[in-house]
Parts: structure tokens; C-alpha cells; sequence
């Protein structure tokens, strides 16, 4: 096991600048999930750690040791790939112990890892097959054991998921997290799916346009998105944004609805008079309490009900929000409601900035 | 005035015109009818022509004689057998096969995976590789007698700056046959390579990677990735390549025409010695029958092979 850092690390395509000087610290045995929209860098990022791409500028460091000019196969990395890259004319057995081979591992020693590794992924009966004769769930183990097998400092996982269907995703994800808390090395994983992240992670790092957004625990970056685009980002549905302006110590919006600031913020209310601002509130936050300390008045556009619960899309002056009732909730389209909220939920950010007040 | 509505009694009881009955066919029917137009096609250009080659070989009919055929049995073959040029050319075609295929095999290997390197412009490595195989074989010949002309070839030239003293090359059977075979690599060779250059392609670049972390070095890449992935690859243009080699005609017959003697000389330039030339098309057939037998043979071990894969 070891800690992995990446000190202003920079990749460019001429021009093109792809990754923009992160910096990040991930501690040993840390599971750190890289998380972002498509061309955010993180899968580059991932291929620069693992040494399959060269770096522009900046640093990488495995444990101590810098690693910029090392090849992958003297990093002490093992990697999962998106479409598994299992050799097919290998058995699955060839496949896990190829890189012992290659590394010259005693083949008794060799026999033990693949067996101990196939037992933990639920695999051992498939070890004679060849990647053609399997599932897309049992490729994935396989590939994963690939990397056990290797027992290596660091996993990189990327998007290792995303060719499986949603209830195979859901299972290999619960797969994932058992093992890291099994085998406790340290883990890299990139994916586009704030599920996945939200999941997986210790910590998540949200990627924008090759820049980090921000970093924290999935509760930090559920609870206190410090940018409209990690409130976006995370959470299904998406938060709600809307256009607002404060003045004289309220959130005023558009269709004249008031919050009062106090309720929402603490301490620096006033400094933030005739400032426009965006309200982030998450679907999930609305509240159906008889007397709701703040509410909102909007018209209901579209309801679905989803058994669960129930979604329902209001129109607010202008504004869409959805908003994540009981299931036995059924209002009626058209009707104007008054939306109670739970105050130290909502979320102000700067209009201008899109960063999070306060 | 009546109206009439239309009932459910009237929909289910209105029965489809009776010629659309004989469209209704079975599927074992509809198989035989979809595959007929091409059996009937194969029938005509390869069924008919190899059966009327099989039936003639074992006639006595020379055009030059002016008798009508004459059935003589497996009289054609017994000839063959006693006959020295048949067992020459055999020889040579078979030796032309094991040099030129393995030969045009490595060099096609080679040329595919430069073009397979990454760099900026590919197409005109890759243009450089058409060019060959897009040339005529009589036309390669011809280049390559020039080559080898004993006064004014370039590979004398080459030679004499070197020091060495040109030979004549045409003169030798050894030597002819050597830039023979020289000759039909050069041509082959870009075949090759396009098919092998496509295989290269269908391996994913992730399988590279995979063994980069895994710890494989080129050379072990390149034997426990590349070379079993092209495998289907290079059987497919073994096949072609390996019965285009047994048919060799074109070149031996523009740059030596056979010769020295009949040393050069093909299986495939007997056949046509004896049925153009010759108009002895009875013998000729019963060439061509074997040189047939010997195609369908190393096409069955091939096949065999890729089975065996499977």
C-alpha cells in the first residue's frame, strides 16, 4: 500500500490544455474516486498515474518515489480497465497470472495468489474458461482479479462499470467496496456516475474542464457543494437553481417570494445586500410539514410517480424545480402549491461566481 | 340505395387471393429458392468447367492431330507419371511455394506492423504497401528481368559498387530461380501485410496497455499478444497466398520464360505449354486436374487448422 500524490500535474495537447495543475494528497488505503462530466480529465489523469500517458508538468509520487518517468510496469500499479482488456486467447487463469509470469513468480506461489484471489471473487469454478465464454459481470472479476493478484501498492479502477447493466452495476459496485475493505489498498477510481462516487468514495474528486472543483467526503460534497456545478453535479435528481437577489436581509425571487436570509445563513447576512444570487435546493429537501418554517409558492407542471416516492415538477415564476414527495402524494397539474423548505438546506450561491456563500 | 357495414363474419371469412397461396412457401423452400441464383452461378463458372476438366483429362485429344477425341482412361496420368518436365515443374512450384509464402509471410509481417506504428501521416506508408499489390504480375516480371539483366539491371550495378562482379543472372538455374523468387516475395509480400495490417487492427489498444502494467515488454507483447491474435489473420492470407504460389505463372514466364531449360518452369507454364503451345488439351487437362487436387489439398489442411482453433 501507499499514498499517492499528484503535485500541479498538467497535461496538454499542444495547445490544448486537458489537465490544469491538479494537486491532491490521497492517503494509504485511501479509496478516492474521480468523478466528473465527459472531457473533465479525470480518465487522463488516472492514465497518468498509471504511466500509459505522458505528463505535460508536475509530479506524481507513489509512496515517496517520483514516478514521471518510470513505465507502468515499474510503478507497483495494477489497473482495471473500462472494457476489462482481458487477453482472449488466455484462459482466465492465463489471464490472472500473467503478469506473475512475467515477473517471474514462482508458479506454486503463483497458483496460490490466482486460487486465493478467484475464491475471494466468486471465480474459481471459472478458471479453465476462455473471456469469451463469460458474462460481462464474471469479466469484470476477472479483470479485477488480474489486479489482486499482482498485489500491487495501488488499484486504478477506470470506469470499470460502465458496460455493465444497471443491476449487475449495482451488485459489482457492492463487489468493489467489500474488497477494498478486505484487502484495504489503496484505490483510484474514475467514473462519470455520481452514484458510483457517492458509493464508493472516501473521498471524491470533482473534475471540471481539467481543473479539480473540489474535494471532500460524498457527505462534504452532498451537504456543502462549494460550486453550482458540484450541487449539480451530485445528487439524483439534480439540485434546484434558482435566480434570486437578496435585499433587505431576504432572498427575494422573481416571483416575489420571500426567504428570510436569517433562516438561511448565519452571522453575514447584511454583507450580502443587492447581491443576485442562486438558490440550490435538492429535490429531497422540500418538506410536507403543516407549518413549514419557509415556503415557496409554484404551480405543478408534471407528476411521476416512481412507487418509491413521488417526483413532482413545479414551474416557479419562470423556474423549474423538482421536488421528491411521498409516494402517496398526487397533486393535481396546474395547481399552485406552497412548497415548504427546511432552511439549513438551502444552498446560496453567487451569481456571478457560481461559488458557494458563506 | 344500400349500405353495407362491414362485420366481423365478413373480415374473418374473406380469404386472400389464391395466387398469393403459391407465395407462401415453406421455409426449407424459401432457403432453396434464396440460394439457388448463386448455386446456379457457381454450377456454371466452377462445377461445370472443373468436371468437363476432369471428364476431358481422360481423353486423348490433341488439336494438332486432327483425330477426334478417344477415350484412353487414366492413360493421361500414367504419362505424367513417366514424364521428367512434369516432375521438374512439380518440384519447382512446390519449392517456389516454400520460399516465397514463409518469405512474403515474415516480410508482410514486417511491413505491417511499420504501417501499424502511430505517427502523423500513415497513408503514404500505407500507399507504398498498395502499390505492389496493385501492380500487374506480368508488368513485376517485367520490372524485375530489368533488374536482373545481366548489362543493364540495377542489382549488377549495385554489385559492381560494391565490388562485386555482376553475374549473368538468367544463365544459372540457381541464380534464376533465386531472383524468381526474389521477384514474387516483393509482389506477395504487400498482400500480406494489408491482410496481417488489418488483423493489427482489430487488436485493441487497451490489451497493450493492459500488459504494460502487467509488465510485458515489447518483445513479450508482441509474442503473447500480437502474434496469437493475428493468428486468424495469417492463416486467411496463408490460404490465398499459398494457392496463388502453387498457380505461379506470370513471373517465371516474363523474367526467365522457364529457362534455363525447363528449370524455372512452373507447373502452371507446363499446363499452359501443353494446351496452348502444344493444343494437346487431353494431357493438359490431366495437368491442371492435379495441379487442382494439390489446391484443394493444401486449402483442406488449412482449413483443418483454423478448425482445430476453433
Amino acid at each position: 500500500m501507499a499514498s499517492v500524490s499528484l503535485r500541479k500535474l498538467e497535461k496538454s495537447y499542444g495547445a490544448l490544455r486537458i489537465v490544469k495543475g491538479i494537486d491532491l494528497d490521497i492517503k494509504d488505503g485511501e479509496f478516492v474516486v474521480f468523478v466528473g462530466p465527459s472531457g473533465c480529465g479525470k480518465s487522463t489523469t488516472l492514465r497518468m498515474v498509471a504511466g500509459l500517458e505522458s505528463i505535460s508538468d508536475g509530479e506524481i509520487l507513489i509512496g515517496d518515489r517520483v514516478v514521471n518517468k518510470l513505465a507502468p510496469r515499474e510503478r507497483d500499479i495494477a489497473m482495471v480497465f473500462q472494457d476489462y482488456a482481458l487477453y482472449p486467447h488466455k484462459t482466465v487463469r492465463e489471464n490472472m497470472g500473467f503478469s506473475l509470469k512475467v515477473r517471474g513468480v514462482a508458479v506454486k506461489d503463483a497458483e496460490t495468489r490466482i486460487n486465493e484471489a478467484a475464491e475471494m471473487l466468486g471465480i474459481a469454478h471459472l478458471l479453465d474458461r476462455r473471456p469469451g465464454q463469460l458474462s460481462g459481470g464474471q469479466r469484470q472479476r476477472v479483470a479485477m482479479g488480474r489486479a489482486i493478484v499482482r498485489r500491487p501498492q495501488v488499484f486504478l479502477f477506470d470506469e470499470p462499470l460502465s458496460n455493465l447493466d444497471a443491476k449487475l452495476r449495482g451488485q459489482v459496485r457492492t463487489e468493489i467496496k467489500r474488497l477494498h475493505q478486505q484487502i484495504g489498498t489503496t484505490i483510484i477510481y474514475v467514473t462519470h456516475d455520481q452514484v458510483e462516487a457517492m458509493t464508493l468514495a472516501d473521498r471524491i474528486v470533482i473534475l471540471r474542464g481539467g481543473d479539480i472543483e473540489q474535494v471532500g467526503t460524498p457527505d462534504e460534497v452532498y451537504n456543502k457543494p462549494q460550486s453550482v456545478f458540484v450541487g449539480g453535479f451530485v445528487g439524483s435528481p439534480a439540485m434546484n437553481f434558482a435566480k434570486a437577489k437578496i435585499e433587505a436581509g431576504h432572498v427575494c425571487f422573481a416571483n416575489g417570494d420571500r426567504l428570510p436570509l436569517s433562516a438561511i445563513q448565519t452571522g453575514k447576512e447584511t454583507a450580502f445586500d443587492g447581491r443576485d444570487v442562486i438558490v440550490g435546493i435538492r429535490p429531497e429537501h422540500f418538506v410536507t410539514a403543516a407549518d413549514p418554517a419557509i415556503t415557496l409558492t409554484a404551480t405543478v407542471q408534471v407528476v411521476e410517480p416512481l412507487g418509491s416516492d413521488t417526483l413532482v415538477h413545479f414551474d416557479m415564476g419562470g423556474e423549474t424545480l423538482t421536488a421528491r414527495m411521498p409516494p402517496d402524494m398526487r397533486p393535481t397539474v396546474g395547481a399552485t402549491l406552497r412548497l415548504g423548505l427546511d432552511p439549513s438546506k438551502v444552498h446560496l450561491f453567487d451569481a456571478a461566481s457560481e461559488r458557494a456563500i458563506g | 340505395m344500400t349500405t353495407s357495414t362491414l362485420t366481423k363474419t365478413d373480415r374473418t371469412d374473406r380469404q386472400p387471393p389464391a395466387w398469393t397461396k403459391m407465395l407462401d412457401l415453406s421455409d426449407r423452400a424459401l432457403a432453396v429458392l434464396l440460394l439457388a441464383p448463386a448455386a446456379i452461378l457457381l454450377s456454371l463458372i466452377i462445377v461445370y468447367p472443373v468436371m468437363r476438366l476432369i471428364y476431358t483429362s481422360f481423353f486423348s485429344l490433341s488439336l494438332t492431330s486432327g483425330l477426334p477425341a478417344e477415350f484412353v482412361g487414366i492413360e493421361n496420368y500414367q504419362l505424367m507419371i513417366e514424364d521428367p518436365v512434369f516432375w521438374e515443374t512439380t518440384w519447382n512450384t512446390v519449392l517456389i511455394t516454400l520460399i516465397t509464402v514463409p518469405g512474403a509471410l515474415f516480410v508482410g509481417l514486417g511491413l505491417a506492423l511499420l504501417a501499424n506504428i502511430p505517427f502523423r501521416r500513415q497513408w503514404p506508408v500505407r500507399l507504398s504497401l498498395l502499390i505492389p499489390w496493385a501492380l500487374p504480375l506480368s508488368f513485376a516480371g517485367l520490372i524485375f528481368a530489368w533488374f536482373f539483366h545481366s548489362e543493364y539491371g540495377v542489382v549488377n550495378d549495385v554489385l559492381s559498387r560494391f565490388g562485386i562482379e555482376g553475374v549473368i543472372w538468367f544463365n544459372s538455374p540457381n541464380l534464376a530461380f533465386a531472383a524468381i523468387c526474389l521477384t514474387i516475395v516483393w509482389k506477395t509480400s504487400s498482400f500480406m501485410a494489408l491482410i496481417i495490417l488489418a488483423g493489427l487492427q482489430t487488436i485493441p489498444r487497451s490489451l497493450y496497455e493492459a500488459a504494460d502494467v502487467d509488465g510485458a515488454g515489447r518483445i513479450r507483447q508482441f509474442f503473447e499478444i500480437t502474434l496469437p491474435l493475428l493468428k486468424p489473420a495469417i492463416v486467411v492470407a496463408l490460404i490465398f497466398r499459398t494457392i496463388t504460389a502453387l498457380q505461379t505463372f506470370d513471373i517465371p514466364y516474363m523474367m526467365t520464360g522457364g529457362g534455363p531449360g525447363t528449370s524455372t518452369a512452373t507447373l502452371a507454364m507446363y499446363i499452359h505449354q501443353n494446351t496452348v503451345s502444344f493444343l494437346d488439351l487431353g494431357y493438359g487437362s490431366a495437368l491442371a486436374v492435379v495441379m487442382f487436387a494439390l489446391s484443394m489439398c493444401v486449402t483442406a489442411v488449412y482449413l483443418r487448422i483454423i478448425r482445430t482453433k476453433e
